[in-house]
């Protein structure tokens, strides 16, 4: 923890160039990105196991308090892409350092000139979502519904630690052995991270771009609407049918939007994840009973995600579903 | 000119366990006298319990780096005009404090073992007996490294070694480029294990804060960039392209 304060104080103190400023907003915007995908990951996953409660996230994602995170959310993405390239464009051609602060000015600039035309658009969506008049989730319920996330932290960091601690019980004295093991991983890693963010790139950027700026978050729940990227459109209104006509949609026989989550999913978990572990274990290195545990949680993180979400690529979304997402839409409206 | 000082002291022999910020001012300074000198000023004149490590006074030992407003810098080679009316000065960060500017440099040199900073090569001699010769192009591979004086002012500018004391950090790193890119040395495959460690090279997040904290001007951050690519070659060969050094001369 005193490496973390120490850290944070005197990155703020130290007269560095603007190399320190990318790289703590490269960190920040990861870290952000990475909370987000859990909650987003496991809310999407309801769509197929809990419809009903599937409309309650996506209530929630309608209110301002989201509203505003989805501004912060495609900011941070926007910028950690660009980010990211000029580091691997500088880790690769090293001899180019002297161009670095240039690179790092044109990623500020370059982040800024594509969310001003994209942040528009987002705000022509909530300007025609709040336009109509709607049913907004208060603050209190919204919190509330992400409270729920709050055990599932708690349980994890306590199941890492306890892991950690059987860990160093068992392993005693092979950390010599673990160290040569851990240095072949972090080739691995460090290559994996360099090449999945060139995939995850145009994938990421689909992704908002179809999502949240040709379509805003309002709009999947918008009877009578088109569902983006289907040409079906959403007849009861549900989120649920929403996630159905997206995943159902077969071209040639293969279910395209389920294939493009799906490697979206794969590589930004690994991706975020590693990230993770990268940062937690830069600040636990006093304590070996904290780094292990660090790389547990991150572990159990991208394990989970993976199972719920790759379990709700191949879950299916019938009718049934798509009645549980409307009496769940009727339940929120009546609600007072 | 008149010059205000900041200076971080913590003395626990004199009964104060915490670190504090003590102020002076000098009168008639001259634009040119460098940082260190204002520093003996202070000493001889104002406070002698003022402690701090110097030694050539003139930029080659590397004894008195610190924090000279804000960056990590030599005193020796920080001349009154160019750091302001206004100066503050405190110990590199990452490194326990013993006194005043005085740091525990023992962990920093022990990365620096760590990497085998010396000529490896358990080949037979060559047939005169006497030098193993190298080509200009091989030496200019390893010009910039070999100009490392120690001073740790890159390692301790660098917010991965600040968290995390057992990474290897950028000056470590410098002097085994200047051996893994040595066209004699045959002692890579030990280094490359070292450096390929988790606290070993990949802990350096491409800050850039080393390279401008570096007296010497070496480019320290291209050097880690060099060993990345090395390590995750498993070989030195052919990862610096001759025609993208600097000249020196």
């Amino acid at each position: 923890m005193t490496s973390l304060v120490i850290t944070v104080t005197e990155t703020l103190r130290y007269r560095g160039a603007i190399g320190q400023w990318s790289w703590a907003l490269h960190r920040l915007s990861g870290l952000g990105v990475v909370l987000f995908l859990v909650l987003h990951v496991i809310d999407t996953s309801w769509a197929v196991f809990w419809p009903g409660l599937y409309e309650e996230a996506i209530a929630s994602y309608q209110s301002p308090l989201f509203t505003i995170g989805e501004f912060g959310l495609v900011a941070a993405v926007v910028y950690h892409a660009f980010n990211g390239l000029r580091i691997v464009f500088f880790d690769y051609k090293p001899h180019l350092w002297r161009h670095q602060q240039r690179a790092a000015q044109i990623v500020l600039l370059a982040t800024l000139v594509v969310l001003a035309p994209v942040f528009l658009l987002m705000f022509g969506h909530v300007l025609d979502f709040y336009r109509s008049a709607p049913q907004v989730l208060p603050l209190t319920e919204v919190l509330r519904a992400q409270l729920v996330f709050l055990p599932g932290f708690i349980a994890a960091i306590v199941a890492a630690v306890i892991l950690s601690g059987l860990h160093g019980l068992v392993a005693g004295g092979g950390e010599a052995a673990a160290s040569v093991q851990g240095s072949r991983s972090e080739r691995f890693w460090w290559s994996f991270m360099r090449v999945s963010s060139l995939l995850i790139l145009p994938l990421v950027f689909g992704h908002l771009g179809v999502m949240h700026v040709l379509q805003g978050v309002f709009d999947i729940t918008a009877q009578g609407h088109d569902v983006v990227g289907t040409g079906l459109v959403n007849e009861s209104g549900t989120a649920v049918e929403f996630v159905a006509a997206r995943w159902n949609l077969l071209v040639g026989g293969v279910a395209v939007w389920r294939v493009y989550d799906f490697a979206l999913l794969a590589l930004v978990v690994a991706h975020g994840f590693n990230g993770l572990r990268y940062v937690l274990t830069d600040y636990t290195s006093h304590s070996p009973l904290l780094r292990r545990a660090s790389v547990y949680l991150c572990m159990l993180g991208a394990v989970t995600l993976l199972l719920l979400g790759v379990g709700a690529l191949l879950g299916t979304i019938d009718e049934t579903a798509i009645e549980m997402g409307v009496a769940a839409m009727e339940r929120l409206h009546a609600a007072p | 000119m008149d010059i205000s000082f900041r200076i971080r002291r913590y003395n626990p022999e004199a009964g104060r366990s915490k670190p504090y910020w003590q102020e002076f001012t000098l009168n008639d300074v001259e634009p040119t006298q460098r940082v260190l000198e204002l520093l003996h000023r202070v000493k001889w004149e104002q406070d002698g319990t003022l402690a701090f490590r110097r030694s050539c006074s003139s930029g080659i030992c590397g004894s008195d780096a610190m924090r000279i407003n804000g960056r990590n810098a030599l005193a020796c080679k920080l001349l009154a005009r160019d750091v302001g009316p206004k100066i503050q000065v405190e110990p590199i960060l990452g490194l326990r404090v013993i006194k005043d500017m005085i740091v525990d440099m023992e962990p920093f040199l022990a990365h620096y073992r760590q990497v085998l900073p010396w000529f490896v090569n358990d080949g037979p001699l060559p047939a005169d007996g006497r030098e193993r010769l190298q080509t200009q192009q091989d030496k200019d591979l390893i010009n910039d490294s070999t100009n490392c004086i120690l001073c740790a002012a890159c390692t301790t500018s660098c917010p991965s070694f600040w968290a995390n004391g057992e990474y290897v950090g950028p000056a470590a790193i410098v002097q085994a480029h200047r051996f893994l890119f040595d066209s004699r040395d045959t002692g890579d495959d030990a280094r490359l294990d070292v450096l390929g460690a988790p606290d070993g090279v990949w802990r350096c997040r491409t800050i850039f804060n080393c390279t401008p904290a570096c007296p010497r001007g070496i480019e320290v951050t291209r050097a880690i960039g060099e060993v990345k690519l090395a390590v995750n070659k498993g070989s030195s060969a052919g990862i610096i392209d001759p025609a993208t050094i600097k000249q020196q001369h």
